[in-house]
């Protein structure tokens, strides 16, 4: 047994193994992105690094064993730094993108390029529900978003933008009529919650509340909900079927509208506060002093609704949508009607707190504009074809077949591993960021098709050698190998051969132990809807 | 199978056969596949892996990280610019350049349109003094100037096809001697013509039928002075002639000794008068030292020096075991078998206090006790000499003058640890060290000095050469090991340490070449007569390349503890030319700068470390003020940044990054940040790089931020200030130009005008800086600004 102090812990160990084992015996986890239990573990991610006090060095924990009298420290400020520096430095030379830029641009976050390849598979059903995870209103907002997604798109470059909106249109268009099982959640420990106002960020909410099982009572001063969607936008450009249907969607799913009710001071505090669990202040612009209105006291900033929690200084009181600033865009009253329903869900104990952001992970590798010899790397596994027009004119929309050319025009560009990627769970973990050490040119992302179910990105590899360990540890008659040395190495095939002849056994394994997004399955979807 | 290709598998078959089909014969066999096929045909390489247990991961692997080896054709002849440090402040790159626009290759070629010749760089081809140099083949050329290149390439063509002609008739007939000339031929004697000298002499000698010794010597160490010819005659006072050329061995030889008989006195008149007449004019660009003489150059080099590894310097032929013998050589070998158990040889060096040369200065006694402290009966020794630091020449220049003194350090090291095998780990780049240690195995194996019972004392041990493959990092212990094993020179992580983990798992004991050479001097003389010599941490002597900008470059042995400023000024008799003395590099690619001001300081292992530097492995490059440190630092770290193994992050990603943002300072599009950025980049690289090479390759940018960090921020503000960053000058013509034209007749890019007797200007638009116009104007008449 060796006996050495752990993080200020005396600590004893079997002999020979490493102070990365040592602390794991003790809970203390240390990240590592090429280390793989059972293989030779020879260094070379660097984020393993813990400080040697004795000697006073950093030194890889995955591969130094535990000596007598050691004394180590695995998350002092300089073991932090070091790790983020070697992510950064990693970031640095890892060219792709974690999130496609259509879903960044979208201020509602939606999942672009996986609705895209569902619809690209027929699949409008699931398409559906992607689109909905973000956006309660997909047919109104495919009339009227200005769809800052298709001015980000990267096809842009080659012809013109994948034809999104519309495309989110369609899974609406022929999804919603027949889509009854959707309408009936119920949640056993039911809140209730009222909503003031019906425009989209309203609606949002109530949608977002309804399908996680709880109960909603929409109030607003006008006759009709929608509040701008029906009464500032024109019928040609939102017929006003198409807002009355998905209103009448959300009334299906349970939500009580009360209309034509002018929530005063008055009712607010005697009549609605005391009658619900939460409230969800949604007024849009309407009110010239939402503040007074509702009582609202302001913070030590001197705002009224706190931007990340939507919370007011009235407990149960939250609020969403362009009460809190004017935005243009009705996308982002919908985002936030989502968000704040989410802080609501949090109020009530129904939703874990830190979960809300899960799904508004942004890159932290991307790789910003094409280069002209990318172009037929992302083609290849996209349609070719230019933009599709839709035979029955844009009102009309897409027919199904339409859109289903229309959707395989997507290049693809998001990462296929976004939640099994080390290197950017520990990006977020560290704050590393990909800017600091950034080279004065980016390598050319190549992707390979070779083999018959794994793509291969090699510009997205980070030289950790798993795979080139693996093959050769499982003797695979071809396998993997470095070529060159230095910063130029790279994992390649031998004797100019493929993947394909390379990656037979172990295929499945190598794309498991990759650390990035380099070796991949073609079909991987890690955010595939439930 | 097609004609040819069973064509290569028999060449093939015949290599395996040879080498053996384990994967350690990788290398050797790569080896000799590219010089059977000057590249590697993949059929060559596919038939490997059907012969052998190697693998086409494997094959790939190792074929693509060390340089020596090419995927694609070769042109016939291959042409290497030494880019060493000597040769790249002596500007190595204008000659590379202008090998490119004479062979008219473009972007991303190496190879001339008709396949003649191939252009490459090579970090250091260790003849640092005669900077800038280059090797065509197996001839050298020293001093290259960018103008002389295309006759270079000419003389080159025309040698090559005479080749056969130029055999020679054997020396003096086995009559009385009448003297002895010494003649040296290390690699930098040959670059710089001594063969041609050597083979002047012989003609004469049998031309005059004068009776005299020749006796061919290792490195005579005046890298300097070479070709160095050196008169003994009884009586005399040695003579030394330096910078001898051939037309001139008769004179000298005709001076010494008188030639037998009348009719060839006569004759020897009539082809001096006919010969005087042929090369009448012809200055005379020797100059002739007395061994004796006070206060000559030759003196001055010497005199501070002591000779430890390189004892009996110039004086002994390097492959005559006899003459070894003569000086004491093997009698520490034979005292340690016959007379010293292996605890007390260890004792001795451990008391010494010799620590390794190789640059980190471990103890070497306290190595040795590692080793010989395991258990396992099967251990080796290497002796690392894969000297791969631009700028260093010690372990040639020891390889191949000293072998003998090598071996036997090793055959005592090997008897001290236990071990039975040795290896010499000798850089491809290095034929005649490979050749010379190669013969004198050969000879001490006949003569019972290697294998089985050595000097009949029951001690056996063998010893093989492995021709290191190109690959910088290969001298760190532990990817030097994973080479031998016939794997990517890839460091591993220690512990464990060699000593007890190291080749095929057994202990191993790995010393530098310096460091064996010092081993049997200590055992004939003692330890303490060794301790006497140096510094109170640093024991014995430090064998240093010194080049650069002093007057009297070589390779000098010289006493730990002597001031850097001494060995500059004194030995190296300061600064060539009238420019100031600015700086001193010591240690190559993982030493520093340091300031002349800091040059006082005593070479000492703890001292230099303090300083920012570290001893290396023994280059000193010293430099002037038209030095820029910005393009120096940049130029040491593209060496490691190109020499990094890319296993980690910090060495493959860190070194990149600092390098581009030295490209960009130098470019002048530095900014502030980029400073602070590069300072954080390369204090995280050696905090977080696994190995020394990742470790080290941050110093010399760490030590010019901090002792010339001026010079940093004067590029932030657009300027160079020694005027050598291209980007941020530009050449000018002044009023000295007498219009003589030379300039305008060589511009390769036609941007000065052919104006004869007026004064000549440069087109900017034009000119690509390829400084010949500087380098030729007979009057000075063209600046940098």
């Amino acid at each position: 047994m060796v006996k050495l102090t752990i993080d200020h812990i005396p600590v004893e160990v079997q002999e020979g193994i490493s102070v990365m084992d040592a602390a794991a015996t003790f809970g203390i986890t240390i990240p590592s992105l090429c280390f793989l239990q059972g293989l030779s573990n020879h260094p070379s991610c660097m984020i393993c690094l813990v400080k040697d006090l004795d000697r006073g060095h950093l030194v890889p924990s995955c591969a130094m064993p535990v000596s007598d009298g050691m004394n180590i420290l695995t998350g002092c400020a300089e073991v932090l730094e070091a790790r983020k520096e070697a992510l950064e430095l990693l970031l640095s030379d890892h060219v792709g993108d974690c999130e496609a830029p259509c879903r960044i641009s979208c201020p509602a976050f939606m999942d672009i390029p996986l609705m895209n390849r569902l619809i690209g598979s027929g699949n409008f059903e699931q398409a559906l529900s992607v689109v909905r995870e973000e956006i309660a209103l997909p047919m109104v907002l495919g009339y009227i978003c200005p769809a800052p997604c298709e001015k980000a798109c990267k096809r842009k470059q080659i012809d013109q933008p994948v034809s999104v909106c519309l495309l989110k249109r369609a899974t609406a268009q022929y999804e919603i009529p027949q889509n009854d099982a959707f309408y009936s959640i119920s949640l056993d420990n039911r809140k209730k919650v009222a909503i003031i106002g019906t425009g989209p960020a309203g609606l949002a909410a109530a949608f977002s509340l309804l399908s996680s099982g709880h109960a909603c009572v929409l109030y607003d001063q006008h006759e009709k909900a929608g509040g701008t969607l029906q009464y500032d936008i024109p019928d040609e450009h939102l017929p006003r079927a198409v807002l009355d249907a998905e209103i009448a969607v959300i009334r299906k799913m349970g939500a009580e509208f009360r209309l034509g009710i002018t929530v005063t001071r008055e009712i607010f505090r005697h009549s609605i506060l005391p009658a619900f669990d939460a409230v969800i202040l949604a007024t849009g612009t309407m009110l010239s002093d939402p503040a007074t209105m509702f009582g609202l006291a302001p913070d030590e900033h001197g705002t009224y609704i706190d931007k990340k929690t939507f919370s007011t200084s009235l407990p149960g009181v939250f609020a969403g949508g362009n009460i809190i600033r004017e935005q243009k865009m009705a996308v982002h009253s919908v985002a936030q009607g989502k968000m704040a329903a989410k802080q609501v869900e949090i109020y009530l104990g129904t939703q874990h707190p830190g979960t809300e952001g899960e799904s508004r992970r942004k890159s932290v590798s991307a790789t910003g504009p094409l280069f002209e010899p990318e172009w037929n790397e992302y083609l290849k596994e996209s349609s070719h074809d230019q933009r599709t027009i839709p035979a029955g004119g844009i009102s009309r929309g897409f027919t199904r077949e339409e859109a289903i050319h229309e959707a395989k025009r997507c290049l693809r560009c998001d990462c296929r591993k976004p939640v099994s990627c080390k290197l950017r769970m520990y990006a977020e973990t560290y704050g590393a960021g990909r800017k600091r050490f950034t080279g004065p040119e980016r390598k050319i992302l190549t992707k390979s098709f070779h083999h018959e179910f794994v793509v291969y990105e090699t510009e997205k590899c980070i030289r950790c050698g798993l795979c080139v360990e693996i093959t050769e540890k499982q003797g695979e008659s071809v396998g993997l190998t470095f070529a060159g040395r230095g910063f130029d190495v790279r994992i390649s095939v031998p004797f100019n051969q493929t993947t394909r002849e390379a990656l037979t056994s172990t295929a499945k394994l190598c794309v498991e132990s990759c650390p990035t997004g380099a070796l991949a399955f073609k079909d991987q979807e890690e955010r595939k809807p439930l | 199978m097609d004609v040819n290709n069973q064509h290569i598998n028999e060449k093939v078959d015949r290599m395996v056969a040879l080498h053996g089909s384990t994967v350690d014969a990788v290398i050797p066999i790569l080896q000799d596949i590219q010089h059977e096929f000057n590249f590697l045909p993949e059929p060559a390489l596919r038939r490997v892996c059907e012969t052998t247990d190697i693998t086409p991961a494997g094959i790939s692997g190792i074929s693509t990280f060390y340089t020596q080896f090419r995927h694609s054709p070769a042109g016939r002849h291959s042409i290497l610019v030494c880019t060493g440090t000597a040769c790249h402040v002596k500007g190595a790159l204008f000659v590379y350049e202008a090998f490119r626009r004479e062979l008219k290759l473009e972007e991303g070629e190496d190879t001339d349109a008709s396949m003649i010749f191939t252009l490459g760089k090579v970090a250091c081809l260790g003849c640092c003094t005669l900077a800038p140099v280059v090797r065509i083949d197996e001839v050298t050329y020293g001093h290259v100037q960018p103008e002389s290149v295309s006759s270079l390439l000419r003389d080159f063509l025309t040698k090559k096809n005479d080749g056969i002609s130029t055999a020679l008739p054997a020396g003096a007939g086995r009559h009385v001697s009448q003297g002895e000339i010494r003649i040296g031929l290390g690699s930098c004697c040959v670059a710089s013509g001594s063969s041609d000298v050597k083979m002047q002499l012989e003609r004469t000698l049998a031309q005059t039928k004068i009776n005299v010794d020749v006796r061919q010597v290792g490195c005579v160490g005046i890298c300097n002075q070479v070709p160095i010819m050196e008169i003994i005659k009884p009586g005399e006072s040695p003579a030394y002639y330096a910078r001898i050329k051939p037309e001139e061995v008769r004179e000298v030889l005709l001076r010494h000794f008188k030639p037998e008989g009348y009719v060839n006195r006569f004759k020897t008149g009539f082809y001096n008068l006919f010969e005087n007449i042929l090369a009448d004019g012809a200055p005379k660009s020797f100059r002739k030292y007395l061994g004796e003489q006070r206060d000559t150059p030759l003196s001055k080099f010497l005199g501070p020096q002591v000779n430890i590894a390189t004892e009996n310097r110039g004086v002994t032929n390097p492959i005559d075991l006899e003459g070894y013998r003569g000086g004491g050589g093997f009698e520490s070998l034979r005292k340690c078998l016959a007379e010293m158990t292996p605890g007390e040889v260890t004792d001795e060096i451990k008391l010494s206090g010799l620590r390794g040369r190789g640059g980190a200065g471990f103890p070497t006694g306290q190595k040795w006790q590692l080793v010989k402290d395991q258990a396992d009966p099967e251990k080796f020794v290497i002796c690392n000499g894969d000297e791969g630091d631009p700028g260093a020449f010690m372990d040639r220049m020891l390889l191949e003058s000293y072998p003998f003194r090598i071996i036997e350090g090793m055959l005592i090291a090997g008897y001290a640890t236990g071990a039975s095998h040795g290896i010499f780990y000798i850089r491809a780049e290095y034929p005649l060290a490979v050749m010379r240690i190669g013969e004198a195995l050969r000879i001490c194996r006949e003569n019972g000095i290697i294998g089985s019972s050595i000097l009949g004392s029951g001690f056996s041990f063998d010893v093989r050469i492995f021709g290191g493959a190109g690959a910088f990092v290969c001298g760190e212990e532990t990817a030097l090991i994973a080479s031998v094993e016939g794997k990517r020179g890839i460091p591993r992580m220690r512990p464990p340490y060699p000593v007890v983990k190291g080749l095929w798992n057994k202990p191993t004991l790995i010393n530098n070449t310096e460091t064996l050479s010092l081993v049997p001097w200590i055992i004939h003389h003692g330890a303490d007569a060794f301790a006497k010599t140096g510094s109170p941490g640093s024991k014995g002597t430090k064998v240093f390349a010194l080049a650069g900008k002093v007057k009297r470059g070589g390779l000098i042995e010289v006493p730990m503890g002597i001031t850097i400023r001494k060995i500059v000024e004194e030995i190296g008799g300061g600064i060539a030319g009238d420019k100031k003395f600015k700086a001193v590099q010591i240690g190559g690619p993982s030493g520093g700068c340091l300031p002349a001001s800091e040059t006082d300081m005593p070479i000492d292992f703890e001292a230099l470390k303090g300083a920012g530097t570290m001893m290396g492995s023994g280059g000193m490059i010293v430099l002037d003020e038209a030095d820029c440190m910005v393009d120096i630092a940049h130029y040491f770290l593209s060496f490691t940044q190109s020499q990094s193994c890319g296993r980690c992050t910090f060495c493959r990603i860190g070194t990149r990054r600092m390098l581009e943002i030295l490209d960009k300072i130098r470019n002048g599009n530095g900014m502030q940040e980029d400073l602070a950025n590069l300072e954080t980049l390369a204090l995280s690289t050696s905090r977080g790089s696994l190995c020394g090479l990742g470790k080290t390759a941050p110093n010399p940018v760490l030590t010019t931020l901090r002792y010339f960090r001026e010079e940093y921020e004067a590029h932030l503000n657009g300027m160079c200030p020694a005027g050598k960053c291209l980007p941020l000058i530009h050449y000018e013509v002044t009023d000295a130009c007498i219009g003589c034209t030379k300039c305008a007749q060589r511009c390769p890019s036609d941007a000065i005008a052919f104006a004869p007797y007026e004064k000549h200007t440069i087109d900017p638009e034009k000119c690509i800086k390829c400084d010949i116009c500087r380098q030729i104007c007979p009057v000075d008449a063209i600046l940098i600004l």
